[in-house]
C-alpha cells in the first residue's frame, strides 16, 4: 500500500467529522492509503520448450535409488520417512555400535583375557552374535529396522497411485523392483553389515593388532559378513514382498514382525513339546542363525543338518521374490 | 524437445488391426487409427477400451495382434523410447502427498533421465506454466483437486514431450479450474506445437480443445473424424419453447409428420425443408399453445455422441450417465 494525498475540496476529513474539530480549513487534504495493485495481467502463461537430452537407464535407476536412500538422511526433496522412523534407525545404528566403546575401554584398561575381552572381544561367538545374536539384535533391532524401512516402500505407491509416475515413464518393472530392493538392502546393510565391519576394524585399531591376527580372524570375519549379507537379502525379500501386497505400510511392518517372531515362537513351542528342532527350518531367523553358525565354525544349536536351513532360506527368498515380482507386475498405470 | 522442427503432416500415432485380449475377453478389436498432430479427443463409455488403448500406445502391454507406432516407434518393441517422448497425465491421483510440488515434478523429471539440476529448473518452469508458481513449496497433501490436476500436468510436461496423453484432465474441477486447465492444454497445442490426446466424458471440454475425435465402443472404433465434419452430418433442428401444453404440441407435430425430441417445454423439430417452420407454427395454432421462442438449434458434440450411442444400442441418455462421483467432484 502507498500513501496518497486526497483533495477534500473544502470539505471535512473523516477525523474532523468524527471529532467535530478543525473546521474552516479551506485547503484540506487527507493522507489515505491506496492499493498499489493495478488492473492488468499479473500472470503471463507462456509455453517454454526444453531442448535438453534425457539421460540413460542408469540415471533413471539412480534417481529411484537416491530418492529412497537420501530420504533417510533428509526428507527434503526425497521420500519422506517419519521423524520417529529416522530416530529409530539412528538409535538402532548407535546401539549396534555399542561393542566399539567396550573394546576401547578394554584396550584402555589393559583387560587382556578378562571380562571385557570375553564379552566384546573378537572371537567366533561374538562375531556371530554381532550379526545373528537373538538378543538384542535379532529380537529387537534388525526386525524392527526392516519393518520400518520396508513398510511403505511399495505399499505407498499402491496407496497413492504413484506407481503411475514410474511406469508411465521409461522405467521397467524390473528396474523398479531392483532399485527398491537395492535401496532397502543398502539401508539395512549400512546398519547391520557396516556396524559389523566397524566392530571388527575397531578391534584391530584399538588393540594395535598385526598381520598374524588378521590372518587368523579374517576368514571368520568374512563368514560373518556373508551371513550378514544373507540376512539383509532375506529380510529385504520378505519385507518387500509384504509391502507389495498391501496398500498399508502398517500391514507390511506388522506382517514382517509376525513372520519373524511368530515362526520363532511356534518352532520354540514345538521344540519344547516334541523335543525336535526340525520346525526351526520354517523360521527365517533360525535358518540364518544356523547357517551363520556353520559359516563361522561354531557348534550349531540345531539337530537338523544345515543343508535344510540353507534350502529353507532359498525357498523363502524365492517365494518372496516371486510374490514381489508378481504383485509389482499387477501395479496399474491407468487405474489403481 | 524439438520445437524448432517444422510440423510434419505425418500422423503421430498409427495403429493397424490392433487387437488386445485379456483371456477370453476382447478389450480392443481391429483398431485402425491415424492420429494427426494437434488435439484429439478419445471418447467412449466406461469399459469401452480407452485405457487399454492408452496402455497399448504407451507400450505397457503387449498386443494380441496387429501393429502400431507412436512417433515412428513400434509399440510392441520400443515402449521405453515411446514413454520418453510422451507425457502421461493419469486420471487418478498419482502424487506423493508428502512431497512439495516442486520436488514431485523434479522427481518425475529425474525418472525420465533428466539430471537433478535440469529437472529442478524445469520443475520451476512448468509449475509456473500450470499456474502453481506460488504453491511450489507447498506439500501436495494440502492441494485442492484443481492444484492436484495441475501438478499432474506439470509432471507430464516436465520433459517437454511431443505428445501429451491426458486421461480425464478436468475430473472434479470447478468451472474456473476447468477453464484454466483447458486454456493450458490449448496453449500447449497452439503455442507449444505439441499434440494432445485427451479422453473425457465432458463433451464440452473435448469440443473446446480438440479438432477431431476418436470414438470407441466395445473395443472398436466407431468414429474417427473431425468435429466439424461430424456436426455437419447431424440433422438440423429448430428449437421451440412451448407454453400451455407441450404434450399437445408434441402430438400435433407428430400428426403432421414432423420428427421431434422433447425436453420438458422445449421441443426440437427436425428441419426437413423450408415448410417445416410453417408446419410447426400451424401445429401450434391447432394445439392452442404459445410459442415463446423459436430458433435454429446448433448441434454439439454431445448430440453426436448420443446419436452414435443410440444407433449402437447403448442405453445412454446423457453424458452424465458415464460419470461417477470422481468425475463430478461428488456433486
Amino acid at each position: 500500500m502507498s500513501e496518497e494525498k486526497v483533495d477534500l475540496e473544502g470539505g471535512v476529513t473523516r477525523m474532523e467529522a468524527a471529532f467535530g474539530s478543525g473546521d474552516g480549513d479551506e485547503e484540506a487534504t487527507a493522507v489515505v492509503a491506496s492499493s498499489e495493485a493495478s488492473l492488468g495481467q499479473i500472470f503471463e502463461q507462456k509455453y517454454r520448450p526444453w531442448k535438453g537430452e534425457l539421460g540413460p537407464r542408469w540415471m533413471r535407476n539412480y534417481a529411484i535409488f537416491r530418492h529412497h536412500v537420501y530420504g533417510v538422511f533428509t526428507s527434503k526433496g526425497h521420500r519422506q520417512y517419519h521423524p520417529m522412523v529416522r530416530l529409530l534407525i539412528l538409535v538402532i545404528f548407535l546401539a549396534s555400535l555399542t561393542p566399539i566403546p567396550m573394546l576401547f575401554l578394554s584396550s584402555l584398561i589393559g583387560d587382556e583375557g578378562g571380562f571385557f575381552e570375553k564379552m566384546w572381544g573378537i572371537n567366533r561367538y561374538n562375531l556371530w552374535g554381532q550379526v545373528l545374536g537373538y538378543f538384542p539384535r535379532n529380537l529387537c533391532m534388525w526386525p524392527l529396522l526392516t519393518a520400518v524401512v520396508v513398510g511403505g516402500m511399495i505399499s505407498d505407491d499402491r496407496q497413492h497411485g504413484t506407481s503411475a509416475i514410474y511406469f508411465s515413464r521409461p522405467i521397467s518393472r524390473m528396474d523398479y523392483i531392483s532399485m527398491k530392493y537395492l535401496s532397502v538392502a543398502i539401508i539395512l546393510g549400512f546398519v547391520i553389515v557396516f556396524s559389523y565391519f566397524a566392530y571388527y576394524t575397531s578391534a584391530i585399531v584399538f588393540k594395535a593388532e598385526g598381520w598374524a591376527y588378521l590372518a587368523d580372524t579374517l576368514p571368520i570375519f568374512l563368514g560373518g559378513m556373508l551371513a550378514g549379507a544373507i540376512l539383509v537379502i532375506t529380510y529385504t525379500s520378505i519385507g518387500l514382498a509384504l509391502s507389495s501386497i498391501s496398500q498399508s505400510r502398517f500391514f507390511a511392518a506388522i506382517g514382517f514382525l509376525s513372520i519373524i517372531y511368530g515362526t520363532k515362537l511356534v518352532s520354540l513351542l514345538v521344540e519344547l513339546q516334541f523335543d525336535t528342532t526340525f520346525m526351526y527350518a520354517m523360521s527365517p531367523y533360525d535358518c540364518l542363525a544356523h547357517m551363520g553358525q556353520s559359516l563361522l565354525g561354531i557348534p550349531p544349536n540345531y539337530e537338523h543338518p544345515v543343508s535344510i536351513s540353507v534350502v529353507s532360506l532359498i525357498v523363502m527368498n524365492s517365494a518372496a521374490i516371486w510374490l514381489l515380482v508378481s504383485r509389482v507386475t499387477s501395479l496399474e498405470v491407468t487405474r489403481e | 524437445m524439438s520445437d524448432e522442427e517444422p510440423l510434419s503432416e505425418a500422423p503421430v500415432i498409427i495403429a493397424k488391426g490392433l487387437r488386445k485380449m485379456y483371456g477370453p475377453h476382447l478389450a480392443l478389436d481391429d483398431i485402425n487409427l491415424e492420429i494427426p498432430r494437434g488435439a484429439v479427443g478419445i471418447l467412449g463409455p466406461n469399459g469401452a477400451g480407452k485405457s487399454t488403448l492408452f496402455k497399448c500406445l504407451l507400450g505397457l502391454i503387449t498386443t494380441t495382434s496387429g501393429e502400431g507406432s507412436v512417433l515412428g516407434h513400434d509399440i510392441r518393441t520400443e515402449g521405453e523410447q515411446i514413454r520418453s517422448k510422451i507425457g502421461y497425465m493419469p486420471e487418478y491421483n498419482a502424487l506423493d502427498p508428502n512431497l512439495f510440488a516442486v520436488d514431485q515434478v523434479r522427481y518425475a523429471g529425474e525418472l525420465l533421465g533428466m539430471n537433478s539440476k535440469n529437472a529442478t529448473q524445469r520443475a520451476h518452469e512448468v509449475l509456473e506454466y500450470v499456474g502453481l508458481k506460488d504453491q511450489r513449496y507447498r506439500k501436495i497433501e494440502t492441494f485442492s483437486t484443481g492444484m492436484l490436476q495441475a501438478t499432474k500436468l506439470a509432471c507430464a510436461l516436465v520433459h517437454d514431450p511431443d505428445i501429451l496423453i491426458c486421461d480425464e484432465p478436468t475430473n472434479g474441477l470447478d468451472q474456473r479450474a476447468r477453464e484454466f486447465m483447458l486454456q493450458t492444454l490449448n496453449r500447449t497445442v497452439r503455442e507449444g506445437k505439441r499434440s494432445v490426446l485427451m479422453s473425457s466424458h465432458v463433451m464440452d471440454d473435448v469440443q473446446d480443445l480438440c479438432d477431431s475425435i476418436v470414438m470407441i465402443h466395445k473395443g472398436r472404433i466407431v468414429i474417427q473424424s473431425s468435429i466439424d465434419d461430424l456436426v455437419e452430418q447431424v440433422d438440423k433442428e429448430i428449437e421451440l419453447v412451448i407454453w400451455g401444453g407441450a404434450s399437445k404440441m408434441e402430438k400435433e407435430l407428430s400428426s403432421v409428420g414432423l420428427e421431434t425430441r422433447r425436453l420438458g417445454r422445449i421441443i426440437r423439430v427436425k428441419l426437413e425443408n423450408d415448410s417445416t417452420i410453417d408446419k410447426a407454427l400451424e401445429a401450434a395454432v391447432s394445439a392452442g399453445v404459445q410459442v415463446r421462442q423459436m430458433k435454429e438449434y446448433e448441434p454439439d458434440l454431445e448430440d453426436v455422441f448420443l446419436l452414435v450411442m443410440d444407433k449402437l444400442g447403448s442405453q445412454i441418455k446423457g453424458t452424465e450417465d458415464l460419470m461417477t462421483a470422481e468425475h463430478t467432484g461428488g456433486d
